[in-house]
């Protein structure tokens, strides 16, 4: 007995890659196409947000995301509220890895305004932004694989031993700043809180902690033959599309593109350490995992090198903030820097002299890595089947609260 | 076979988590750590202070209505006071209200105050089943001061860290000042067009 296969006799248009926004008249004459919307509540949609897809019996012809679903206004918030007052403001935005958005929202003043910063602070923020990096990785690999299932116990339960390493970091993270969310510890020109005592030590017993039990993970990943053939070779982001996207982090450095801030444009203490960059080829699902994998361990290094070797000195070039307009931007002055977070380039756009005469931006704009990395989903995901879509979504770690702000 | 390894290194990481104890405790009946586990800044809520005179330290300059984010507190002033501790004349405050609600406990308002009268306590409020209980008067901080066991420090600790004149002279090397000379290079043109990040010392 054979089953009635539908693509035996419908011939299908192959859809282009190169254009996800096939016309969908044209389809449905050929074939009846089954329309669904995965999320905006769906358990591995990261978030809030929806993917409309179009279907052709299992497989996918075309899928737009949308996003929106968490827009808070915060960018309009930004300019009615103060330089000083922003910092624990932009902690929301990429809720997995709060720390690297203030760091990325002060850097952007203090290079607008020729601020110096330091050194003791600008170790402490690239430990900082390491740890928060493996922290950002950790919850990553954990919902990664809970998405993607797996062996027996394989998906959830690593899930639960990554935030058993997540509550270790956070743990360090209140012992330093006394927040487990809304840290407040970056200002312009350096840093809030200093180093308590112990804080190194602690530090060094987390990081031992994680870096033992990475082997484990490991093995639950690459040794197990279900979620490698469930990645290798689904969701491909080639090298000239990642770039036309502009994917970044990760995802981009996955297709094959040797692209990393913290070592090409370097901020906080980058310059004067080595980062080996993670680099594949392939721009499949399993290539992003792996270079994540390969990022945990490299932040790892970096962490045990610099924690040693916290130099002596003051932590802030500025005087403590006592009143909302302690700082104040220029006037009519653009400016437009970028940090590299876990997930990528995190750009923030000034324009000075807003309100508050002038200690507002007139107006903050900020260009998220998770925007651009949700742009790739109408190309990656046509051609694959439902399921996969979990799969190239979880590997692309979109942060939605960063998307919508 | 592969499959297999993968399988037997989950089951038995499993296994080993299932034989321990258990580490879980009722929530709010029981407090989910002891405060002394928890960090000594840890931020949970807020008390203000009283001097040796029982008087209360709060001077009514709302330094800290200003630099909230969130607005949340909201303080009036009161009549000038004589000072039983110094014996001079100074404000006061006659009400003063937060809002836990709206809070993200940034610890600024506990920053800036010049009197150190608003501090930070390791402790959070106990749950309340009234959107009233959430709201901290003027009674129930004064009440925290006692109640509520203490963070490490107020508005001079956290000024004091902060003071670029601290400790040794500030180090400034080389590798610091040529990336810095960099910074407006780049600056110099404003375009609506992103200007090209610059490698600065930040």
């Amino acid at each position: 007995m054979t089953l009635p296969h539908r693509e035996a006799d419908v011939t299908l248009p192959k859809p282009a890659r190169k254009d996800p926004h096939v016309d969908l008249e044209k389809l449905d004459a050929a074939a009846d196409l089954m329309a669904i919307n995965m999320g905006p509540q769906h358990p591995s949609t990261h978030g809030v947000m929806r993917i409309k897809l179009w279907l052709d019996g299992e497989m996918i012809v075309k899928a737009v995301p949308y996003c929106g679903y968490l827009h808070r206004g915060v960018e309009k918030l930004c300019e009615r509220l103060t330089v000083v007052q922003l910092t624990p403001i932009v902690d929301k935005h990429d809720y997995v890895s709060p720390m690297t958005n203030e760091q990325a929202l002060n850097i952007a003043f203090e290079r607008m305004l020729g601020l110096e910063v330091p050194r003791r602070a600008r170790y402490m923020r690239t430990i900082i932004a390491e740890i928060q990096r493996i922290a950002s990785h950790l919850l990553w690999l954990g919902t990664f694989t809970l998405d993607i299932g797996g062996t027996i116990g394989g998906g959830a339960s690593l899930m639960m031993y990554t935030f058993r390493e997540r509550e270790a970091i956070l743990d360090v993270f209140e012992m330093l700043t006394g927040a487990r969310f809304h840290y407040n510890t970056h200002t312009v020109g350096g840093q809030r809180h200093d180093v308590p005592v112990g804080w190194p030590a602690a530090v060094k017993k987390m990081i031992d902690a994680v870096d033992a039990h990475m082997p484990e993970y490991e093995q639950q990943c690459y040794g197990n033959d279900v979620l490698v053939l469930r990645t290798k070779g689904v969701g491909v982001i080639d090298r000239e599309l990642a770039l036309e996207l502009g994917l970044s982090g990760p995802n981009l450095r996955a297709s094959g593109v040797d692209l990393d801030l913290r070592r090409d444009e370097p901020f906080s203490a980058y310059d004067e350490i080595k980062v080996n960059v993670a680099v594949a080829t392939d721009g499949d699902v399993y290539a992003r995992f792996d270079v994540r994998m390969r990022e945990m361990h490299e932040s790892i290094r970096i962490v045990r090198e610099l924690i040693d070797s916290i130099p002596e000195g003051p932590i802030c070039s500025q005087k403590p903030v006592k009143v909302p307009f302690a700082v104040k931007l220029p006037a009519g002055r653009q400016f437009y820097t970028a940090i590299e977070t876990p997930r990528g380039e995190l750009g923030t756009y000034v324009i000075g002299g807003g309100a508050e005469k002038g200690a507002a931006p007139y107006r903050l704009k900020f260009r998220p890595p998770s925007l651009h990395a949700m742009s790739a989903l109408p190309y990656a995901l046509v051609g694959h089947t439902v399921p996969d879509v979990v799969a190239i979504l979880g590997s692309l770690d979109p942060i939605l609260g960063e998307v919508d702000r | 076979m592969n499959y297999i390894g993968g399988s037997w290194a989950a089951l038995e990481a499993t296994l080993r988590n299932f034989l321990r104890p258990v580490v879980t405790e009722s929530r709010p009946s029981k407090p989910a750590r002891p405060p002394e586990s928890r960090s000594e800044r840890y931020r949970a809520s807020f008390a203000l202070t009283t001097d040796e005179h029982a008087q209360g330290t709060c001077i009514g300059c709302k330094m800290c209505e200003n630099i909230c984010p969130s607005g949340v507190i909201t303080v009036t002033a009161g009549p000038k006071i004589e000072s039983k501790a110094t014996g001079k004349k100074r404000g006061s405050a006659a009400d003063f209200v937060l809002d836990l609600q709206g809070c993200i406990f940034c610890e600024m308002c506990v920053q800036v105050c010049p009197e150190d009268s608003i501090v930070m306590r390791r402790v959070q409020q106990a749950p309340t089943y009234s959107r009233e209980g959430l709201v901290l008067t003027m009674e129930r901080l004064y009440a925290n001061e006692k109640a509520l066991p203490a963070t490490w420090g107020n508005g001079t600790v956290l000024r004091e860290a902060q003071e670029p004149k601290r400790g040794e002279a500030p180090p400034a090397p080389a590798a610091e000042a040529a990336p810095k000379a960099a910074a407006p290079v780049a600056e110099a043109t404003p375009k609506a067009a992103p200007d090209a990040p610059t490698g600065g010392t930040t």
